[in-house]
């Protein structure tokens, strides 16, 4: 949003304790879990009112104990913790409120959006049902539906979840949460499992519900962008305690805090630099089970000196209604807020002239023939490949999704591609072909030498066999090649090394290591014996911000001391700047557009790429909301596959015969772009 | 906002003929596909089935003809006897006359009655599926009760459970004599052999005796076939019941975590309505699955149970068979059961179908 633009939401939207009562109201919240014989102190301590038609965000890291709360004030806590203090929600106190009461206050004051709209709508009942469960009667169903945009509602109706789109499915789950006019939503990462232009699109919808309906809403995120685009008011959560609050504009850009101010540094947007290493936060969260006597943060704190230590630091107002708990001078926090990073090489290795011969050799399928073949060493060469898959199960019938639809990409040695597409982009099957995990149906896929290709994947903890220790696993592909036991022992210690983990993780088996640390893993395993090209599926994508820094950083340095080229598959642009030296964003199986990193992202050609941009939430954009969704990769639309979301799409766009080949402009050298109706200035 | 009614992605295409969807699920082509493999899955158990009960009679030292004839009879009257059931015929030769008859109805004669086993097995077969359905539905109540009870703590749930448990962990031929004992014996509550005292049952149509008695307006045969039934179907279904229950009872504590109850929840439901909505339809698929595979142990169980509680169903049928070498009466029964286990099988994937709209579409 534009700066005036929060000024006037800021200005609509109640102030925090100004007019009306608040609608929620948290006191002094202790929430304790005991799991395995450990007390586990989820949140140890916070107070929070939320006002009538007021947008709150509750922003911080996982285990940071923001779903807890959310699940407080909706009497949900499972696991029958032990709470003390005050949630109390329309009179009523969530916590020790009778059953009966809570569910009344529920249902009649209280809506609930949750993180996976798959899993939290019920699969066997078709989603009319579970709309009239919430909204009483079948006509105020279909008004609901309407309200929250899905078009033809009262055919939806009759729908099952598995029949809708990821975004519809998410306006259902919404149009339940907003049945009965309740005064308050509790919206816990209700964008995070979307694809990032549909998530524009829902969090548009929170705001103008907000103000038609004038219901307040808890945002429950992880990801500060999704804040800075709709919330009032933000609440930083660390540790179980709120570590600074305010409104959003203040606590995002003028943090108080040191811990708000690092998680802001450490974010990744489209203007991040992508010259200089990314400033990730040392250490890790500290354990619930042993919680810190003073400040939680004072570990991880720069600033912390003994005085951090000793007692839990009180809330201090350091601007109107902005608190921040914490001990140290406001101008000390505003001067390491200002400070200039540390000295590192860059993220990106070398932004370097390998780049530019590569690109030359990009085009759609049966490209021309003048396209000369590069004689420049290549770290993988793919040509046209096509994968098709046979989807459906049980007693259906299968029918064939397009994968890839005639894909060239070609990485240089020691070059870094990102790979960006939204979910059905094709992206990560392209991964696994070069990988060697499954085989093209069409084209070829060569890599450039025996050294081959290694996987890092996104599920850190999955892909590590629980019963095997970490030495065992990182030093199974010298086991496989004959490497005798003590040098073996030897290289794996290099190699974790290498990735910055202490020797003894060796001896440790996955489920002890942290999620950052079993991302780590993964990467000392795939670079044991330094592979011509390293592949990662998405392994940032879930980590927390300042864990994921501290793993692109790895990535980059890793890639220019082992001389490796990196093939990087992303689903954010934000990722993808500052991994790679080019980007190739995809769509339906395609490579519409590839360039270097700044052009994708600073000057975007193709409308797809362009609504992706735009979709990125970022602090000050207002992001025009890309219409539609992903088309389904079980059926492309005909012609140019994005024609039917396209702003710019002419009658010629959906000519069945329309095949929008990759090609430079003149003039261009690592650009290419599939659209035929580009608006070159 | 006025993206949010343009384009709609694949959910416009697909959502739509949802009703459509539905009805095809019961009606079309996606049954009659599952129909017709079954069909298919039947076909080759019962040719396999009937060479295995073939080379298992070619293996066998007993001699069906001798068996007919007595100890007694000359060895040319053997001989003769062999001449004339075929059995000196090639092994293929005799097993394709056989297959070759099966789509007919035609099973052979049975060596030992001298009577068709089709016509000897329509005289049985109503008793034992009496039996079984029996069973099959005590199964599944005290299976979804051991569940539901475990599931909503209900009070004295634990003590059934440890009744359940405890009988479950005997074989069913013992758990059949005790009960004998206990509620015929010394209580003298129940009767312990045959399907009823009564000596002029109504005729038909089933064979079914409860069933007949029903439709004959006959409620004294109706209470004393229910009365006979109980035991021996106690017996069979003690061990399934639990095995039932325990999948059901594990995939409903699972259900019950899930993000969909949660936001059942969230709406405000009570917590009985959360159950009986939203997450019981979502966790009898596995408990269907193993309904399915505890009918082809249950068929085994009622030939045993039959024996102690001296039933007359096919149980007695094969038992009176082995020791003979009537091998056509026991290629007759083994294939029955066969045929039985496909069909429970076939049902089984229809009712998940129908609970599970993601199998079918």
């Amino acid at each position: 949003m534009s700066q005036d633009d929060t000024t006037a939401a800021v200005a609509t939207a109640p102030p925090p304790t100004g007019a009306g009562a608040p609608v929620a109201r948290v006191e002094d919240l202790h929430v304790t879990f005991r799991r395995a014989g450990a007390d586990i102190q989820a949140i140890r301590g916070v107070s929070l009112e939320v006002g009538p038609g007021e947008i709150v965000g509750l922003v911080g890291e996982s285990g940071s104990g923001k779903s807890v709360l959310g699940l407080s004030l909706l009497g949900l806590l499972g696991g029958s913790p032990r709470t003390s203090g005050r949630a109390v929600v329309h009179g009523t106190d969530m916590l020790t409120a009778g059953a009966a009461e809570r569910r009344d206050v529920r249902r009649l004051h209280l809506g609930a959006v949750f993180q996976d709209p798959m899993t939290s709508l019920n699969p066997t009942m078709r989603v009319g049902r579970q709309i009239v469960e919430a909204a009483g009667s079948q006509d105020e169903a279909v008004r609901l539906l309407t309200a929250v945009g899905v078009p033809d509602p009262a055919r939806r109706l009759r729908a099952y979840p598995h029949e809708l789109s990821g975004g519809l499915r998410q306006r259902v789950m919404i149009a339940m949460a907003v049945a009965g006019t309740p005064s308050l939503v509790i919206a816990d990462e209700p964008t995070t499992a979307l694809d990032v232009t549909v998530q524009a699109q829902v969090l548009g919808l929170v705001k103008r519900l907000r103000d038609e309906i004038g219901c307040a809403f808890l945002l429950v995120t992880h990801d500060l962008g999704v804040a800075a685009q709709v919330v009032d008011r933000v609440a930083v959560m660390y540790a179980g305690r709120i570590t600074e609050v305010g409104p959003a504009d203040e606590v995002l850009r003028h943090g108080a805090h040191p811990y708000g101010v690092a998680l802001m540094r450490s974010r990744l947007s489209l203007r991040t630099d992508r010259d200089t290493p990314l400033l990730a936060l040392p250490g890790s969260v500290p354990s619930p089970a042993r919680p810190e006597p003073g400040c939680a943060f004072a570990p991880r704190c720069t600033l912390a000196g003994p005085d951090c230590t000793t007692t839990p630091p009180a809330p201090v107002e350091v601007a109107p209604g902005h608190l921040a708990a914490c001990v140290r001078d406001l101008a000390e926090i505003r001067a390491f807020a200002d400070a200039v990073p540390g000295e590192e090489p860059p993220a990106t290795g070398r932004p370097s002239a390998a780049t530019a011969p590569a690109a030359a050799t990009e085009a759609g399928p049966g490209a021309a023939p003048d396209d000369a073949p590069v004689e420049e060493p290549a770290a993988v060469r793919v040509q046209n490949a096509y994968r098709t898959y046979g989807v459906g199960s049980g007693i259906g019938r299968r029918r064939p999704l397009q994968a890839l639809r005639g894909v060239s990409l070609t990485v240089a040695r020691g070059e870094a591609v990102a790979v960006v597409g939204e979910s059905g982009s094709g992206k990560s099957t392209l991964l696994r072909l070069v990988a060697g995990l499954e085989r093209a149906d069409g084209g070829t896929i060569e890599l450039g030498s025996a050294a081959g290709a290694q996987m890092v994947f996104q599920d850190s903890g999955a892909s590590l066999t629980p019963w095997l220790t970490i030495g065992e696993l990182v030093g199974e592909r010298l086991r496989s090649a004959g490497v005798p036991r003590a040098e073996r022992d030897r290289r794996v210690a290099e190699a974790l090394e290498l990735v910055g983990l202490p020797a003894e993780v060796a001896k440790a088996r996955g489920t002890q290591l942290s999620g950052g640390q079993r991302q780590r893993v993964g990467l000392a395993r795939a670079t044991v014996v330094p592979p011509e090209i390293l592949l990662c599926d998405e392994p940032t994508s879930a980590l927390d911000v300042s864990l994921a820094a501290s793993v692109i950083n790895l990535v980059g340095r890793l890639r220019r001391e082992l001389d490796m080229a990196v093939l990087f598959v992303t689903h954010d642009l934000s990722v993808a700047r500052v991994v790679a030296d080019r980007i190739a964003v995809m769509y339906l199986g395609r490579i519409v557009e590839i360039g270097t990193a700044d052009e994708i992202t600073h000057r975007p050609r193709h409308p797809y790429t362009q609504a992706l941009v735009a979709a990125v939430p970022d602090l000050g954009v207002e992001p025009p909301p890309p219409s539609g969704e992903p088309a389904s990769p079980l059926d492309p639309p005909p012609g140019c596959a994005f024609h039917p979301r396209c702003p710019r799409a002419t009658p010629s766009c959906s000519d069945p015969a329309l095949d929008p080949r990759l090609a430079a402009q003149p003039g261009e050298r690592t650009r290419l772009t599939a659209c035929i109706n580009l608006e070159v200035s | 906002m006025s993206a949010l009614t343009g384009g709609v992605g694949p959910a416009a295409a697909t959502a739509g003929p949802a009703a459509a969807a539905a009805l095809r699920r019961v009606t079309g082509v996606p049954l009659a596909r599952l129909l017709a493999k079954r069909l298919v899955a039947a076909a080759v158990i019962v040719v396999a089935l009937a060479t295995s009960v073939f080379v298992l009679q070619r293996l066998s030292p007993l001699d069906p003809a001798k068996a007919m004839l007595g100890p007694g009879a000359s060895a040319s009257a053997v001989a003769q006897q062999r001449e004339k059931l075929g059995l000196d015929d090639p092994f293929a030769a005799q097993l394709g006359r056989y297959l070759v008859g099966l789509p007919q109805g035609d099973l052979g004669m049975s060596y030992r009655t001298r009577r068709p086993v089709m016509t000897d097995l329509g005289a049985f077969v109503p008793a034992t599926a009496e039996l079984a359905f029996t069973a099959i539905v005590l199964a599944l109540l005290l299976g979804i009760f051991f569940a539901v009870s475990t599931s909503l703590r209900w009070p004295g749930a634990s003590v059934l459970r440890g009744v359940l448990m405890a009988g479950a962990s005997a074989p069913a031929f013992l758990l059949g004599i005790g009960a004998i004992l206990v509620f015929y014996k010394q209580l003298g509550w129940l009767p312990a052999s045959g399907r009823t005292g009564i000596t002029d049952v109504p005729g038909g149509p089933s064979g079914l005796l409860v069933l007949d008695g029903l439709l004959a307006g006959r409620f004294d045969v109706v209470s004393d076939a229910l009365k006979h039934l109980v035991l021996p179907a106690l017996a069979i279904s003690f061990g399934p019941s639990v095995a039932i229950g325990r999948v059901l009872r594990t995939s409903l504590s699972s259900e019950e975590r899930s993000d969909y109850a949660r936001t059942a929840r969230a709406k405000g439901l009570t917590d009985g309505a959360v159950l009986r909505r939203h997450v019981l339809r979502n966790a009898v698929g596995p408990a269907l699955s193993m309904t399915g595979l505890q009918v082809g142990l249950m068929f085994a169980g009622v030939l045993v149970v039959e024996q102690i509680f001296a039933w007359p169903g096919i149980g007695q049928y094969t038992a009176q068979s082995i020791p003979v070498a009537d091998f056509p009466a026991i290629a007759g029964v083994t294939l029955l059961l066969g045929i039985g286990y496909v069909v429970i099988n076939t049902v089984v994937d229809i009712l998940q179908g129908l609970a599970d709209p993601r199998i079918t579409t």
